[in-house]
């Protein structure tokens, strides 16, 4: 058995061609893989994280972003510790579709779920959304916000750091149980649909 | 040897000493001439021989001398031969080369000769042979030599007219292939088919002739959907008429690349299945696109997505018949199987003929690259995808429907013999159901689709149907007077007597106990269904899973853990709502009647001391009624459980009431007596272990056994016993002895 205390989901999901797997690729791997061709279906990734000290695993789940392949992205909405919503800061299109993505979160996703909207590819110089517009809906529907460049590997290490650091402190803070057994698949239980616990919110920054 | 310093000499003693000095030193001199001398013979001799042999060495010198200008006038021939070899060489290559021209001319002379006797006598193959020979040639140097030779003017006729001859037959042979294509006559197709390479034309040959293959597989595909859209509903086939007439499309693809491949390498050379495949593929991807749409047309499949899809978003209500669903599903992993299998030949095919035909690495990514995109945006695949998305969605519906259907009908099944215990259907039902879809879904062949499926079925498991157990569990264990034993039996008669005449509460006990059993159950049910599934999996794909589909698909399967946790607590909610409804109000009253009606007192003299105390007994049995009468409707699982949390109750309750009774030291004895018989009482009647949940009252019964009040000196703090009582409780304890002086207990330093 793999030693880690924390194993947290994390899926990406918006429209094709704004970046994500170009994240993944290149916080998983270092690597900026040029003319990549569009993912079928859903790619996943797993990458151990130290964070003060605590291994944390983090299985990225990466999807398409294709319309036909909705049913299958959708069915790892539930389970997901976290979901990245990503747009391309260059294309006022992949923004617009902001609403329908959140939407299916609504829908899909644990009421608890992590929300972060990540503007990728900032290295672009037709820029179409500032930032401040990207800030400014992230703030209104209670998310995370961070701007990256895969290509250029800014923000990307530090988005999901700053996403494993959160979902310690969360699962810390809704299970205070030192009596840690030993059972790594056990150790989180972010997921569950316990009636009482109230949803909490999670609007503050990253940054 | 030193001078002597006789001004050094003052004395006679000095002077015998320097004489002594000089006398051993004499004596050394002495030895050593001696030796010198005995050497002289030796050395002479040695002289000599060398002085014999300086004379030898003069003519060695002279003959190196000479040896010397030999090497070096045969180095200066041997470079002047090569020198002549090189220039032969060069002359021999010129020589050949003239003859390989000369060759070429006098080919040449033939080729054109020929190729106009083989055109006039349709031998189309020998004028091939001709123009492939006259391609083979270089034609400026061929110039060039002709005009040295002047042989100008015959050449340039020469090569004018197999000029003319090539683009003749290549006009011909184009049109000759045409031909026999619209003769369909596989022979001729065949003939041209292997003369196009023959005239540089491989690119074209191949075109046509896969051309001419598209065809065949057009009509045949048509013709089979022709008979698909008329198949009767009788027909066995029927529910999958369209996954065979895309299976079909398939074999009949793969039929003519076994056939046409070897044909294809003989007279194209290996490296060709890449263009092959994306030919064939065109025509594929149109024939699979009509077999989709008709499959669309006829299952009115379009309109059963519109529906399921909005009843799912719950923008309608408007639901289809799970059944219908069913058979469609069927047909759907099908159609998806087939174009993997498909896609997975195409892959093989082409990737291995690339192994043998391409040795540049780059180049060979590239290509597998190329390979890759055929596959993933081909439109038979990109159709498939749509598909295959349909198929989860569809499969949730069938999945959700099912199971809200198996609640609908959910019925009480009683324990039919000794080793069963009752459950409710739902329990059976919706397993199956999940094993069935996720089975299903294996079918496929698509890890996508499999991982889609597992993860809504653990969505399902993990709240619709975790909530339903819980929610009957919050209904809760009535309490009452009845026996649950009575109330089960009650029930059973009134069932079998076709009315239900129980009251709600005999109802409600064993409904909720029926829960409680489903979510032991459950549990169990969620690892035999991941072992089985493990097996499926293996069984379904065999080899064709890379180490990371493997891992995708074993990490959704992970996500039937995350339901057993949420089964746990939903057991645990159970369980508490059990202690607070049946045990607490049960062995309250038990103990309260132990400790205080039945016996006055355990300030007691010693002729009442009881070895087997009759309020134990009492106790003991109502103990033991209570357990069986939930042995026989509990599972075995859960009955452990159950015993377990009731006697930690006791354990509790006992000392609550115990701390308010007064002993002496035979009341002790008499507690300690009896608290041993119910601990092995207990005992037998569980398999967890009841020394450690008595632990405290053991040792309340050690301190109220006790002698003296200093007694206790023995034991805390030393000897076997780990206290789970603090200090400031054995003062209590030993305050419980009215026979114990305050003072004496004030008195004890712990």
């Amino acid at each position: 058995m793999e030693d880690y205390r924390f194993l947290f989901k994390v899926v990406l999901v918006g429209n094709a061609g704004v970046g994500k797997t170009c994240l993944v690729r290149r916080f998983t791997q270092g690597l900026f893989p040029p003319g990549q061709g569009a993912t079928i279906g859903v790619d996943f990734m797993i990458k151990t994280v130290d964070i003060n000290g605590e291994k944390v695993k983090l299985q990225i789940w990466d999807t398409a972003g294709q319309e036909r392949f909705r049913s299958i992205t959708q069915s790892y909405y539930r389970s997901a510790h976290a979901l990245i919503l990503v747009y391309d800061v260059s294309s006022q299109p992949s923004f617009d579709c902001l609403p329908d993505w959140l939407r299916e979160i609504e829908e899909y996703a644990n009421a608890k779920v992590l929300r972060v909207l990540v503007g990728n590819k900032t290295d672009r110089e037709d820029r179409e959304i500032p930032t401040y517009v990207g800030e400014d809906f992230a703030q209104r529907n209670n998310m995370y916000f961070m701007e990256t460049s895969a290509k250029e590997a800014d923000n990307v290490e530090k988005l999901f750091m700053e996403i494993a650091h959160a979902l310690i402190e969360q699962a810390k803070a809704r299970e205070p149980v030192p009596e840690y057994k030993g059972n790594p698949g056990q150790s989180v239980t972010l997921n569950h649909r316990t009636p009482s616990t109230t949803s909490d919110s999670c609007c503050s920054r990253l940054l | 040897m030193d001078l002597i310093d006789f001004s050094q000499i003052r004395s006679l003693q000095d002077l015998d000493l320097l004489e002594k000095e000089l006398d051993s030193k004499e004596v050394e001199c002495d030895l050593r001439i001696k030796d010198l001398l005995s050497n002289r013979g030796d050395l002479e001799f040695q002289l000599r021989s060398l002085s014999k042999k300086l004379s030898n060495l003069k003519p060695v010198e002279a003959e190196s001398q000479h040896f010397a200008e030999v090497i070096k006038s045969t180095a200066l021939l041997a470079e002047d031969v090569s020198a002549k070899v090189r220039l032969l060489d060069k002359a021999k290559n010129r020589v050949s080369e003239c003859q390989q021209r000369v060759n070429d001319l006098l080919d040449l002379q033939q080729c054109s000769e020929g190729v106009a006797t083989a055109m006039q006598n349709e031998d189309y193959e020998q004028a091939a042979a001709h123009v492939h020979r006259f391609l083979t040639m270089d034609e400026t140097l061929l110039k060039h030599t002709a005009r040295d030779v002047s042989e100008g003017r015959t050449m340039d006729a020469s090569f004018h007219r197999l000029h003319d001859a090539e683009n003749q037959l290549k006009k011909v042979v184009a049109e000759k292939f045409d031909e026999a294509v619209k003769d369909d006559d596989l022979a001729s197709v065949e003939r041209f088919f292997k003369i196009f390479p023959l005239l540089n034309m491989h690119d074209d040959g191949l075109r046509r002739f896969t051309n001419y293959l598209s065809s065949k597989l057009k009509d045949s595909s048509t013709k089979n959907l022709n008979e698909a859209r008329l198949t009767r509903e009788t027909d066995k086939r029927a529910n999958v008429i369209f996954a065979d007439t895309l299976t079909l499309l398939f074999e009949g693809i793969a039929r003519i690349v076994e056939i046409h491949q070897p044909l294809i390498e003989t007279y194209y050379g290996p490296g060709k299945m890449l263009s092959v495949m994306e030919y064939f593929q065109k025509e594929c991807d149109a024939q699979s696109k009509l077999i989709i749409e008709e499959f669309r047309k006829h299952r009115d499949f379009n309109k059963k997505v519109q529906i399921v899809s909005a009843y799912l978003n719950q923008r309608s209500e408007n639901k289809i018949d799970a059944k219908e669903v069913d058979s469609v599903l069927n047909e759907l992993t099908l159609l998806n199987a087939r174009t993997e299998l498909y896609a997975r030949f195409v892959r093989r095919r082409v990737t291995s003929d690339l192994d043998i035909s391409v040795t540049d690495e780059g180049e060979k990514a590239t290509k597998l690259k190329n390979v890759d995109r055929l596959l993933k945006d081909g439109e038979t695949f990109r159709v498939m995808q749509i598909l295959l998305g349909q198929y989860i969605l569809l499969e949730q519906y069938f999945m959700a429907q099912s199971v809200q259907k198996a609640v609908e009908l959910d019925n009480l099944i009683e324990a039919s013999s000794d080793d069963t215990f009752v459950v409710t259907s739902v329990t059976d039902d919706v397993f199956f159901i999940v094993k069935k879809c996720i089975k299903r879904s294996l079918v496929s062949q698509s890890v996508d689709g499999v991982c889609a499926v597992i993860n809504n079925a653990c969505g399902i498991l993990e709240s619709d149907f975790a909530d339903l157990l819980l929610n009957q569990l919050r209904q809760g264990f009535p309490s009452g007077y009845l026996d649950l034993a009575q109330a089960y039996s009650v029930l059973q008669s009134s069932l079998q007597h076709g009315k239900i005449q129980g009251s709600d509460i005999e109802k409600n006990r064993t409904q909720f106990v029926a829960y409680l059993n489903n979510t032991d159950v459950s549990m169990e049910y969620i690892a035999s269904l991941k072992n089985s599934l493990d097996k499926s999996i293996t069984d379904a794909f065999g080899n064709n899973l890379s180490p990371y589909e493997k891992d995708k698909i074993t990490n959704c399967l992970s996500g039937l853990s995350s339901v057993n946790i949420r089964l746990k607590s939903v057991s645990e909610f159970g369980f508490s709502q059990l202690k607070s409804s049946a045990v607490k109000p049960r062995v309250k009253p038990w103990l309260d009647a132990f400790f205080h009606s039945q016996r006055t007192s355990y300030e007691m003299e010693e002729d009442e001391f009881q070895d087997d105390s009759e309020s134990m007994q009492t106790l003991i049995s109502n103990l033991d009624a209570f357990f069986k009468s939930f042995k026989v409707c509990l599972s075995p699982t859960t009955h452990g459980t159950f015993v377990s949390m009731a006697v930690t109750e006791i354990a509790l309750q006992m000392e609550k009431v115990l701390l308010k009774v007064k002993f002496n030291r035979i009341g002790g004895l008499q507690y300690d007596k009896e608290l041993r018989t119910l601990m092995g009482y207990l005992t037998s009647s569980t398999t967890w272990s009841v020394r450690d949940k008595f632990a405290r009252l053991t040792q309340i019964a050690i301190l109220l056994t006790l002698e003296k009040v200093s007694e206790v000196a023995d034991f805390w703090g030393k000897g076997p016993v780990a206290w789970r009582l603090t200090a400031q409780e054995v003062r209590q304890v030993l305050a419980m002895r009215t026979d114990f002086r305050q003072e004496d207990i004030r008195r004890l330093k712990l």
